[in-house]
């Protein structure tokens, strides 16, 4: 077990000094000076605000975000034993949009979007649950092939409403579907699901070891399959509806994270949940920073960023990988 | 809000039955297009506009030397380029917005994300929402906005001026025989406005008449085909540009549809008639000459 732990600090290291990189820099330039006055309780009171208002709830939503998908992502490749799978593979993020544009196509206003995000999730969920439960025998390619279906029917239902959308809306709508850390509205329910997940399924680290070289062995091995299988589809969906409903549909954090992190630490589930927690986290962070500076005043959708950063490391780790 | 409000507690209620404006003991005080009361302590010295026409129409009002901030787009009057932006009408940025420290920020009801506006309030930024859909609202803009940055002389004479504009239209069109015609407000996909749309005022002025006026979307997607099958008389059209005539071409491949035959294909500068900002005046002359140029080829 302590050999788990250096790979761990360092990645926290570097998530904190992330954090803090994306704490310190934006629109407004403020010294480090007067970053250190702010932490004290005083400074200039745009500065104040600046800090205390805008960035360090955005950077905490940012980091929350990330680690959720990145986790479920991870929790999603062992349960379907698939490298394609992420979070979003199993229709969950096309529930949360059909939910969220249509909070915006009705004009419920900015209160009302996540929580139909939330609801369509959970609909999503249960639909894809209930389906490939059917009256058959269950297996992880039959739930693949059950949410990949149910993702192309809710990609139909989004296009539909876009096309009927007013345009005055499109745009918002757009920034929603390509994940954006400005819907953020406070940070702490994504950080309290991500910290209950982490207690939650840390404990099943072994097991899910065990899992993921397939359901015979870990049978075997008197791992209770079914039970296990499903624990992680909830957790998974969980996690992913909690991340969604914080900032739109953000692709590609959940994807690479725990590939990234299996080609640079191996493939112990113990080691990977944890460390996909804080790696993505970090990576959300970064790229929320460069979305909001790079091209400041106007603002970027982070999905965008997420994609930029990710691809080109994630390439460059496989071809090293022999 | 009503903290600021409490002084000219009165003045405030009272705004909201009868008139939309009305000037407190502690600073002005309106009714926004949102139906909230925004009150100011002071005339208004600092002010972001979050939309192209928001600008045009505080410039029109005499508070444009007032706009510190503005998003992309704010072209007119020449004087608005120089403005700092703060991102575009769709998504700006909070932090530099916030670095600007408005007194007032001049939002878009339809064009700005809820979200991003809404926490400019949480933020305590006094917030005007604006939305004006017919001529009537560009006047009342003026107005409330004029007595905002403290400029209800300019503000007025703005006014007038537009009004006597609009009303030399109506009185010389009044009788005009009727003209059919299809406004192109977007091109593929092909997109027109209903009779809500002030697009489509302009167009009852000049004795034309929409005719897609009666569908139900504000902003309806069109084939080709159904605007073969409506007959206008003449189509005017806008573009990507202030002199972009490209979209009128593409009609020239239906020689026998009655618009083509006659050469009523018409370009009319989008920001003049599709921006509610005085200058629709002007791109509604524009519009009336068109289809009096119509009724003359029949």
């Amino acid at each position: 077990m302590p050999r788990l732990f250096p790979p761990l600090l360092l990645l926290a290291g570097i998530a904190v000094a992330a954090m803090l990189l994306a704490v310190a820099v934006g629109s407004v330039s403020i010294p480090v000076a007067g970053l250190w006055a702010v932490v004290q309780g005083d400074g200039d009171q745009l500065h104040r605000t600046v800090v205390l208002e805008l960035r360090v709830p955005r950077v905490l939503a940012a980091f929350a975000t990330g680690g959720l998908l990145a986790v479920a992502g991870a929790l999603m490749q062992v349960l379907l034993r698939n490298p394609l799978a992420d979070p979003y593979v199993l229709g969950l993020s096309g529930g949360a949009a059909v939910g969220a544009l249509s909070a915006m196509l009705l004009g419920l206003g900015a209160v009302m979007v996540p929580g139909s995000a939330f609801a369509g999730a959970l609909v999503s969920t249960v639909l894809v649950f209930g389906i490939a439960h059917g009256t058959g025998s269950w297996t992880p390619t039959r739930l693949l092939l059950t949410g990949v279906v149910v993702a192309a029917g809710w990609g139909a239902v989004v296009t539909f409403m876009l096309v009927i959308g007013p345009t005055e809306r499109i745009p918002g709508m757009l920034y929603w579907l390509m994940g954006d850390l400005a819907y953020a509205r406070s940070p702490w329910p994504a950080m309290f699901v991500l910290a209950l997940a982490c207690l939650l399924i840390m404990p099943l680290g072994r097991s899910l070891n065990v899992l993921a070289r397939g359901p015979l062995q870990a049978a075997t091995l008197g791992v209770a399959v079914r039970p296990l299988e499903w624990s992680v589809y909830v957790a998974a969906s969980v996690l992913t509806a909690a991340a969604v409903t914080t900032a739109g549909a953000i692709g590609f954090v959940g994807l690479i994270v725990p590939h990234m992190l299996r080609l640079l630490i191996g493939s112990d589930q113990r080691l990977i949940l944890p460390a996909s927690a804080l790696a993505g986290g970090t990576l959300l962070v970064l790229a929320d920073t460069l979305a909001r500076t790079l091209i400041a005043p106007e603002q970027l959708p982070v999905g965008v960023i997420t994609a930029l950063l990710g691809v080109p490391t994630f390439l460059y780790l496989l071809y090293r990988s022999r | 809000m009503q903290g600021r409000c409490a002084a000219g507690l009165l003045v405030c209620l009272l705004g909201l039955v009868s008139p939309a404006v009305l000037s407190g003991e502690s600073g002005p005080c309106v009714v926004d297009d949102a139906e909230r009361r925004v009150c100011l302590q002071a005339p208004a010295r600092r002010i972001v506009s979050l939309s192209p026409g928001a600008t045009e129409l505080l410039f029109a009002a005499g508070a444009g030397e007032w706009i510190e901030g503005t998003v992309r787009y704010s072209d007119y009057p020449a004087a608005a380029k120089r403005i700092p932006r703060v991102g575009t009408h769709s998504r700006f940025d909070i932090e530099k917005l916030l670095a600007l420290s408005p007194d007032l920020v001049v939002a878009w009801i339809s064009g700005n994300p809820a979200e991003q506006v809404e926490r400019l309030q949480a933020l305590g930024m006094t917030v005007y929402y604006s939305e004006p859909r017919r001529f009537e609202d560009v006047s009342s803009t003026l107005e409330r906005l004029g007595l905002l940055a403290g400029t209800t002389d300019v503000a007025r004479t703005a006014i007038a001026e537009f009004n006597a504009a609009i009303d030399e239209l109506e009185a010389r069109y009044r009788d005009a025989d009727p003209v059919p015609i299809f406004y192109q407000i977007w091109d593929d996909p092909l997109m027109t406005v209903n009779d809500s749309h002030l697009i489509s005022q302009a167009i009852e002025l000049c004795g034309g008449r929409n005719v897609f006026g009666a569908a139900d979307r504000l902003v309806p997607r069109l084939d080709r085909e159904s605007v073969l099958a409506a007959a206008p008389e003449a189509i005017v059209a806008g573009g990507m540009g202030e002199d972009d005539t490209g979209w009128l071409e593409a009609w020239e491949r239906f020689p026998g549809f009655t618009a083509v035959r006659r050469g009523n294909l018409f370009f009319v500068p989008p920001s003049y008639i599709q921006r509610p900002t005085p200058r629709v005046a002007e791109g509604s002359r524009i519009l009336c000459e068109h289809l009096e140029t119509a009724r003359g080829r029949r």
